[in-house]
């Protein structure tokens, strides 16, 4: 009941950001810049980039804002320009310009700040090592498989909005899902 | 009864199941299911490591001037020309490739068949090789004309 009062009040601000209100356009982008930021970020994992598509994600949905019918779930049309950047991205080679990683130096060759929420040192740098390994199963993934995964298990859409964001039926959606969750027990099963 | 191994649906049943999606009707007659069923207990058991192992994962939070970085460019492409925002969509490296890739199929293939109704449109090229056969056949009736009166016996004067 909840999710369905989201999704419309997520169609009337796109309306009514058609009809030159900026202030609903400023709510939907505090709604979903983070979902959608970090739905980038596990999908090119580098912060900088993430942000920077992300940018243009909202920047395409403002552009959009006078040709908006809420045919469909605002979300997955979100989604779906966002999975379209980041397909783009890695498809175009982009991504061996720069990696980060939690541990590495940032540019700025500052130690990145980890914020404390584990109590000691020991279970910090245990944690540390098992989302390495969680990111690098990830990285691995085929893009496709990659962006099915990161949609059903951290923005929790449903088979049918990834199925719309990636351009394919619901049936490839399951069978894409099955092989990145078999491909993950394997490599992430040393970790259990 | 749901046996993973043996339902059609069975990795769907178990993604919905460690996902918290599958119907509750449904799950409990699962869980009931994998109390009895070692291979399916597996299974779930592994699935669910992976679950709780892609919840370590949890990403940086967006930086600060993300709103106003992106109020910025809104603000400047506002400013800017129609025709060069147009100019920006068409020409930005996120979008080039997908967008006109098709572009650049159907501009060779089209150029491909503006060359070959030129090259074969009747009265450019052809035109050349049909007036020098005229030619020939004027010089060939002309070269036959004058060896026509080489052969004509020159008349002879009477005999004295």
């Amino acid at each position: 009941m909840e999710a369905v009062a989201a999704i419309e009040r997520d169609a009337e601000l796109m309306v009514r950001v058609r009809e030159g209100d900026d202030t609903s356009f400023a709510l939907l982008l505090q709604r979903h810049r983070g979902p959608v930021v970090h739905f980038l970020f596990r999908m090119v994992q580098n912060q900088a980039v993430s942000e920077e598509l992300g940018q243009e994600v909202f920047l395409r949905v403002y552009r959009s804002r006078a040709t908006y019918e809420p045919s469909a779930k605002f979300t997955t049309w979100l989604f779906r320009i966002a999975t379209h950047l980041a397909l783009n991205w890695i498809r175009d080679g982009k991504k061996e310009k720069g990696h980060e990683s939690l541990s590495e130096e940032s540019a700025d060759g500052l130690e990145r700040q980890v914020p404390d929420r584990l109590p000691n040192v020991e279970q910090e740098l245990v944690h540390d090592v098992k989302r390495r390994e969680v990111r690098n199963a990830i990285e691995a993934l085929p893009a496709k498989q990659r962006a099915a995964i990161l949609m059903h298990k951290y923005e929790e859409l449903e088979y049918s909005q990834i199925a719309k964001a990636l351009a394919c039926s619901e049936s490839a959606v399951k069978s894409l899902l099955f092989r990145a969750y078999e491909t993950l027990r394997g490599r992430l099963a040393h970790l259990a | 009864m749901i046996c993973l191994t043996r339902e059609k649906k069975g990795a769907e049943i178990l993604m919905d199941y460690c996902a918290g999606a599958l119907h509750p009707a449904q799950a409990a007659e699962f869980e009931k299911h994998i109390e009895a069923c070692g291979d399916c207990r597996q299974l779930v058991q592994a699935q669910s490591d992976v679950w709780k192992n892609l919840d370590q994962w949890t990403p940086e939070p967006v930086s600060p001037d993300f709103d106003m970085r992106l109020y910025a460019r809104i603000a400047r492409e506002q400013a800017t020309p129609a025709w060069r925002q147009w100019w920006w969509r068409v020409s930005s490296p996120l979008v080039t490739l997908s967008v006109w890739k098709p572009a650049v199929s159907l501009a060779v293939a089209g150029a491909v068949l503006a060359v070959a109704f030129v090259v074969r449109i009747p009265g450019l090229n052809d035109g050349g090789s049909q007036i020098r056969p005229e030619k020939v056949d004027i010089e060939q009736v002309e070269k036959t004309l004058d060896d026509l009166d080489i052969l004509t016996p020159v008349p002879q004067g009477p005999k004295s």
